[in-house]
């Protein structure tokens, strides 16, 4: 007996259509000659090994990272994850009408990803673990009258946490909350715990290691928002805001161990939430009923299935990328593999937020305007709250109409494909001395992107069709 | 560039034109899909479509016409369209509307959360 997958969103009342073919081919073609193009370009100095930063006026620093500004931000921060938990837990349980799964899944998840490049690392100000990590701190340290003692973080153990932890969030969404058996997807109720759950792990986190390191590895929010506000030009250093070259500090952020799993889990999660409805819904249809045959019960076969297979994705990703390094390191005058690998991990970054854009624009526009109208005017979704006057607003899909989606889904892959091969080509001028030889060890990287590039059209023209 | 590295990005673009070129025709037959013409009617048994969930394609502009037959009392969501019809046990219900929205919808069961239809509208 054969079932029918449930796999729709819980709050996606509708979907992308597939990429055409003529736009496919076209994509393809451009990453195919922009990728030529660069192997031709003699690019014989690194260009974004330093940042050039330059700070920005005292008073402008002043406003936006000084104490009054800090504690107004935090307070923001703790008092939106409380609502988004006080919503989940109270209000309705239709997934659309809850502020809870909107506000965590697409205004945060997605949206502080793409702000986050414009304008630099904003969530940390309004990082809630991180002002509570912090107002704690400072009470221990008035009372007891020292700062408190952490434990030394395990330099070893990096930002795996980090990465696991980025699987984990989508698993919840994408697999824990799109198969419970009918068509709806997390329940807010689920989402609040989680939340709390979260919070809890987090605050004792802290307490060991301390709240800004483990911000920097371990916190799963401020890792992966913070790795996409290094590609932009704003940021802080010394406590003054300033400017730099854009993409200079992202050359820096894969020092860390398990940095490149961050990335790889970037687009391993993106890849498998694009390709559940397309590219893999035979393959995971086969598995599912495999596990049934086997004496699974439904929900449990389902999500086995599609666990295997983000699992999966994380190790192709992986693979791909350990390939491109593993090549690299034949190139005569190469560093260690090691190097290498911690080396090109901040060319992925650019991949990672095409993948972002191409498979969760139009989700993030229209699903914004429920964020704004109805779900701000009740947020616990009972019908009879109306705060701001636009409980009874609905979403405007006719914002967008197919082809504006299908020209920036293609637009984000084949941009982030160029971002990625120069801020590589640029590593390898740096690596190796001899340029003949960096462009040499970058043939591999090409394939890497053109591979990611290939697949991300791939999996937009074979979407929801 | 010499001749190995020459050879090794003719091997590449080789490679990647031969996927292109497999992808393109193997996608080539349905990239014209035909339309839904008439009355598609979903009949609904013990709450769920008879048949598996209904397919309807049609192109922007024209008229999106089904009906469902019930034999349970729930309501209609054509989602997306955000068109919603009560339906008794026993009883039918039809939708005709204009296709003036792009993109993948569904329509269910609300009270069940039952998908009974999956409609395309393409550009």
């Amino acid at each position: 007996m054969s079932f029918f997958l449930p796999v729709a969103h819980a709050l996606v009342a509708r979907k992308d259509l597939p990429v055409p073919v003529w736009l496919f081919a076209w994509g393809a073609s451009i990453v195919l000659i922009v990728s030529f193009f660069a192997l031709s370009v003699s690019w014989r100095a690194p260009r974004f090994e330093e940042d050039r930063w330059r700070p920005l006026g005292a008073g402008l620093s002043r406003a936006l990272l000084g104490l009054p500004a800090q504690i107004v931000c935090g307070l923001v921060g703790v008092l939106l994850l409380g609502l988004a938990i006080y919503a989940g837990l109270r209000g309705t349980e239709a997934p659309d009408r809850n502020f809870a799964l909107t506000f965590l899944y697409v205004t945060t998840w997605l949206g502080f990803p793409l702000f986050s490049v414009f304008l630099g690392d904003v969530f940390r100000p309004f990082n809630p673990w991180r002002s509570v990590g912090r107002v704690v701190g400072a009470g221990f340290t008035a009372l007891a009258g020292q700062r408190p003692a952490h434990l030394r973080y395990p330099e070893a153990l990096g930002r795996w946490p980090a990465a696991l932890g980025l699987i984990a969030v989508v698993w919840l969404e994408v697999i824990y909350g799109a198969s419970g058996g009918v068509a709806v997807g997390l329940a807010p109720h689920a989402a609040a715990v989680a939340a709390l759950l979260y919070s809890g792990y987090t605050l004792a986190m802290m307490a060991l290691f301390g709240a800004e390191q483990w911000c920097r590895t371990g916190e799963v929010f401020s890792v992966y928002f913070g790795m996409f506000g290094r590609l932009g030009c704003f940021g802080v250093e010394d406590g003054r805001l300033g400017v730099r070259r854009p993409f200079a500090a992202a050359a820096k952020w894969a020092t860390v161990p398990g940095s490149a799993a961050v990335v790889i889990a970037s687009i391993a999660t993106t890849s498998f939430d694009g390709a559940q409805e397309g590219a893999f819904k035979g393959a995971l249809e086969s598995t599912f009923n495999h596990l049934t045959d086997a004496g699974f019960g439904l929900t449990s076969a389902l999500r086995l299935t599609d666990t295997l297979f983000i699992l999966l994705c994380f190790a192709g990703v992986g693979l791909v990328y350990l390939t491109g390094v593993w090549g690299m390191a034949s190139v005569p005058g190469a560093p260690s593999f090691k190097k290498l690998r911690a080396g090109f991990a901040h060319s992925l970054i650019p991949i990672a937020l095409a993948y972002l854009i191409a498979h969760y624009f139009s989700l993030f526009v229209f699903q914004e305007q429920a964020q704004f109208t109805y779900l701000l005017s009740d947020p616990l979704g009972t019908g009879t709250t109306d705060l701001f006057g636009t409980a009874s607003s609905g979403i405007d899909f006719q914002l967008l109409n197919a082809n504006a989606i299908w020209y920036v889904q293609v637009g984000a892959l084949v941009i982030g494909h160029v971002i990625g091969l120069t801020l590589a080509h640029d590593r390898a001028t740096a690596y190796w001395g001899d340029y003949r030889q960096a462009a040499r060890s970058q043939y591999w990287m090409l394939a890497v992107m053109v591979a990611f590039t290939c697949f991300g059209l791939y999996l937009l023209s074979v979407a929801n069709a | 560039m010499n001749s190995n590295t020459g050879r090794a990005v003719a091997g590449i673009a080789i490679i990647v034109v031969a996927v292109v070129l497999l992808i393109v025709l193997k996608n080539g037959g349905s990239d014209t899909s035909a339309t839904t013409k008439g009355v598609t009617t979903i009949v609904i048994k013990n709450g769920k479509p008879v048949g598996g969930i209904a397919q309807l394609t049609y192109n922007r502009g024209e008229q999106v016409r089904f009906k469902v037959d019930s034999d349970v009392s729930d309501e209609v969501h054509m989602h997306g369209y955000d068109i919603m019809k009560d339906v008794k046990a026993g009883g039918s219900v039809s939708f005709d509307f204009p296709a003036t929205i792009e993109g993948v919808f569904e329509a269910e069961l609300e009270g069940r959360k039952e998908q009974i239809l999956e409609l395309t509208v393409n550009p």
